[in-house]
């Protein structure tokens, strides 16, 4: 596939009018100056931007949370937006790509450089999908620690609202959210547990007056936008075929199913809440996997 | 006048004969010379002679001595020919005659006692196996030598006993063998009791102890590994008499029985830093020598910091984790020291250590934790059966009744099960050259492992849903065996396999 690439001059035409004026509100000078880009690049793109942003070190939950909130909103049609760092960037461009929907990613780096380079198969299905990947920085200059800051203004000055999904206290995704507070856009946030480090961000934004988000259908709202069906993701996983329940083990195999769907677990944690032998419980949690009841992540059990 | 002192020389585990000649002539300058590719250690040893004969108030002759050793050509070494050239010097000046199927082995001490030597357990093997009936090692080797049953093994003090002995003054007692039981270094450092909660980890233990399987512990720093690895020990079979055997023979080739030391019957653990040498971890050096992997020969080669290990250590390993021996080859010798040992490895999941920790956040990036994962060869992984994540355990949760040391299971406990499920194994492969489950290859796994049509089910519908390789795939069938085995069941039923999938190769990134 041949990759069109080309640079936008903020005299030009195409230059995205939301990103103009956003920085009228701040001050001209401070918005990029020349916007360099791979893919197609339409004015249409920018018209429904969602920015997409989260912490590099994204749980499990807000891994979760964000396939089951970008799937529809990207299936809608909004243009997903984010940075293309790994953790929550990562997670929102990989959502939106794997329902076919389209993604700008804002590099902090100079438009050649992929970085961070292992999310090369990433960078490339962006593209496929006919996104873009923008960077105002020319060559493969090296990211700075400037530059993702820099990059985060354009991030926030793209789209009409940040979706934070989870957020440790200083951290980038908190810049962007304030990038957007400052260029007067909303916000939503991802409502996540207390004792976790990376939500006392989010849910600092939320006291300071964001929208908690539990829906797909909360930010679609805010785009007027109705969920359509051409959603390619299935939930809840057709039962595996031949794999039989073991005799005796389905009642444990109910209250399994209840507790994951509280919290997920791990097997020794089970073990001791059920007293049952970890053997045992070994076996019913391979065949309740092999039915696609629950997944395993690390040392984890989630229901799917 | 020429006399010959039968010895043996040790190269690797093989025992060859060696002919001390000991030549005293009237004629010449009084002198003392060794001839017969000796090293500085035997060279040494006329210096140690000549002041042991001396201290035990016997003249020594004021004659050229030469000593010779055939063969001329192999290389010999150590202290052990003391014994032999001194009794060829005594029997000249003293007057006696050395008894025919008699093998001699020790080394002296300048007041004319002797030392414990290395070695004596492979002669005492060499002098079975070729008709000699009466060894003479010192009084510290002479247990181990004794050993081996239908030998005359003679723990000799000093030169002077030795003399009264030949000379029928006073005769030396024959030893009778005792076993000796194992000081406490060798035990257990923790019983499985004492370790709370862990209960997967624990089990995992347990098959790999019952049925020799590999197994790698992942998990944070502080979260247990290294405990659960050091009770291990506690739970393993203690040897049977041909591994006993097989042992004995590594240690008494590196010097590592103790003096009074008897079999080796204990299933050996060793721990090596990751800064090991190469040489010093799998053996070598130009004299090859066993290394720790032939010491963990029939035990447990534990590797902790897994991914620390250098490169060509563990690419190393891979011969003997597929064959169960290595051979060292030098310019001069050729040498193959077994070392069938079971692998345990424990490795933190990133470089801070945190990637899966409840608490803790973890601050490496997905690049760092691939480089680090990727430290670990892949086809070493691939020899790995049991995968487990370790993690750390908040004893808050327990409730009281769980904290109770009562309540888990005690080494001793769990050590009968494997016991019985090796006892098993072993009848099942009496007529092969295995002895364990893991050591199955694929045309065993066809033989011994018949899958029901809902097992074989159970592990295609998993291969396609967890990515099996074709190697993990006759991995969980080898170790669906072991935990039938430990359940007594003579067939593989599909709540074996289920378990056995529950320790497959896992992803360690997200937390």
């Amino acid at each position: 596939m041949e990759i069109k690439f080309g640079e936008i001059e903020v005299s030009d035409k195409k230059y995205p009018k939301v990103l103009k004026e956003a920085f009228k509100k701040l001050q001209q000078s401070l918005g990029p100056k020349k916007l360099y880009y791979k893919g197609n690049w339409s004015n249409e793109i920018f018209a429904n931007c969602l920015a997409v942003v989260g912490s590099r070190h994204l749980t499990t939950y807000g891994r979760k949370a964000t396939e089951q909130l970008i799937t529809p909103i990207a299936s809608a049609g909004v243009t997903i937006v984010s940075g293309f760092m790994y953790g929550g960037d990562e997670a929102a461009h990989s959502a939106t790509v794997r329902c076919k929907g389209r993604t700008i990613a804002v590099m902090p780096c100079g438009i050649n450089r992929i970085h961070p380079a292992n999310q090369v198969k990433l960078y490339n299905e962006i593209l496929e999908k006919d996104g873009l990947i923008i960077s105002e920085y020319e060559g493969d200059i090296q990211p700075q620690t400037f530059t993702y800051i820099q990059r985060d203004r354009i991030v926030a000055g793209l789209c009409k609202a940040v979706l934070v999904t989870e957020a440790a206290l200083n951290s980038g995704s908190l810049i962007t959210a304030g990038y957007a507070k400052k260029f007067g856009k909303k916000i939503f946030a991802l409502p996540g547990q207390i004792t976790s480090e990376v939500s006392k961000g989010t849910l600092k934004l939320i006291k300071e007056g964001a929208e908690a988000v539990s829906e797909a259908k909360d930010i679609l709202d805010f785009y007027k936008m109705n969920p359509t069906d051409r959603l390619p993701m299935s939930n809840g996983f057709s039962e595996a075929k031949g794999v039989k329940t073991i005799f005796g083990s389905k009642g444990l195999e109910q209250k399994i199913f209840e507790q994951l769907k509280r919290e997920s677990m791990k097997a020794d944690e089970m073990a001791r809440l059920f007293s049952v032998p970890v053997a045992e419980l070994g076996t019913i949690l391979t065949i309740m996997q092999l039915k696609g009841f629950i997944n395993q992540e690390g040392d984890k059990y989630f229901i799917n | 006048m020429l006399i010959k002192v039968p010895s043996v020389a040790n190269l690797g585990l093989e025992t060859i004969k060696v002919d001390v000649e000991v030549n005293l002539a009237s004629r010449g300058l009084p002198g003392f010379d060794i001839v017969g590719l000796a090293d500085k250690a035997v060279a040494e040893s006329k210096d140690r002679v000549r002041t042991a004969i001396i201290s035990s108030e016997i003249e020594f002759p004021q004659k050229k001595i030469t000593v010779n050793m055939a063969p001329a050509d192999v290389p010999k070494e150590g202290s052990t020919y003391d014994l032999p050239i001194a009794v060829g010097i005594l029997s000249s000046v003293v007057n006696f005659t050395i008894p025919e199927k008699s093998l001699f082995l020790g080394e002296l001490s300048f007041d004319g006692s002797l030392r414990h030597t290395k070695g004596a357990f492979l002669m005492a093997l060499f002098a079975k196996e070729f008709g000699f009936e009466n060894l003479f090692v010192p009084k510290d080797s002479a247990n181990e030598a004794a050993a081996i049953k239908g030998l005359k093994v003679f723990p000799v003090e000093s030169l002077t006993q030795i003399c009264q002995h030949f000379t029928g003054q006073k005769d030396i007692e024959p030893v009778k063998y005792k076993p000796v039981l194992e000081s406490s270094w060798d035990k257990a450092e923790f019983d499985m009791k004492e370790i709370l909660g862990q209960e997967q980890a624990k089990r995992a233990m347990e098959i790999a102890a019952a049925g020799g399987h590999n197994l790698i512990m992942i998990g944070s720093p502080g979260s247990g590994k290294t405990m659960l690895a050091r009770a291990l020990p506690g739970i393993l079979p203690p040897l049977n008499e041909d591994e006993s055997l097989e042992v004995t023979k590594i240690f008494s080739a590196s010097g590592d029985i103790p003096p009074g030391g008897s079999l080796v019957t204990r299933r050996q653990f060793r721990s090596p830093h990751h800064t090991a040498s190469l040489v010093g971890l799998v053996g070598g050096g130009s004299k090859p020598h066993p290394g720790e992997i032939s010491l963990a020969h029939r035990g447990v080669l534990f590797l902790d910091e897994f991914n620390e290990f250098p490169r060509s250590i563990m690419e190393a390993m891979r011969q003997p984790l597929e064959d169960g021996c290595l051979s060292i080859s030098r310019a001069k010798q050729r040498v193959i020291y077994p070392a069938d040992f079971m692998l345990v490895a424990s490795a933190n999941p990133c470089p801070c250590g945190y990637a899966m920790h409840p608490k803790k956040t973890c601050t490496c990036g997905p690049n760092q934790i691939a480089k680090y994962q990727k430290r670990i060869s892949g086809p070493i992984l691939d020899r790995i059966d049991l995968h487990i994540a370790v993690m750390p355990v908040d004893t808050t949760e327990f409730k009281d009744n769980q904290q109770n040391s009562e309540f888990l299971e005690a080494s001793e406990k769990i050590k009968k099960r494997v016991i019985l499920a090796r006892e098993k194994q072993r009848t099942r492969f009496a007529s092969e050259a295995i002895h364990s489950n893991s050591q199955m290859k694929n045309n065993q796994i066809k033989t011994y492992c018949k899958l029901s049509q809902d097992v074989e089910e159970i592990l295609r519908q998993a291969s396609l849903k967890f990515n099996l390789s074709a190697r993990s795939y006759m991995k969980m069938i080898k170790v669906a065996r072991t935990i039938a085995d430990l359940d007594n069941s003579e067939e593989i039923a599909v709540n074996h396999m289920a378990e056995a999938l529950q320790y497959k190769p896992k992803n360690y990134e997200s937390a």
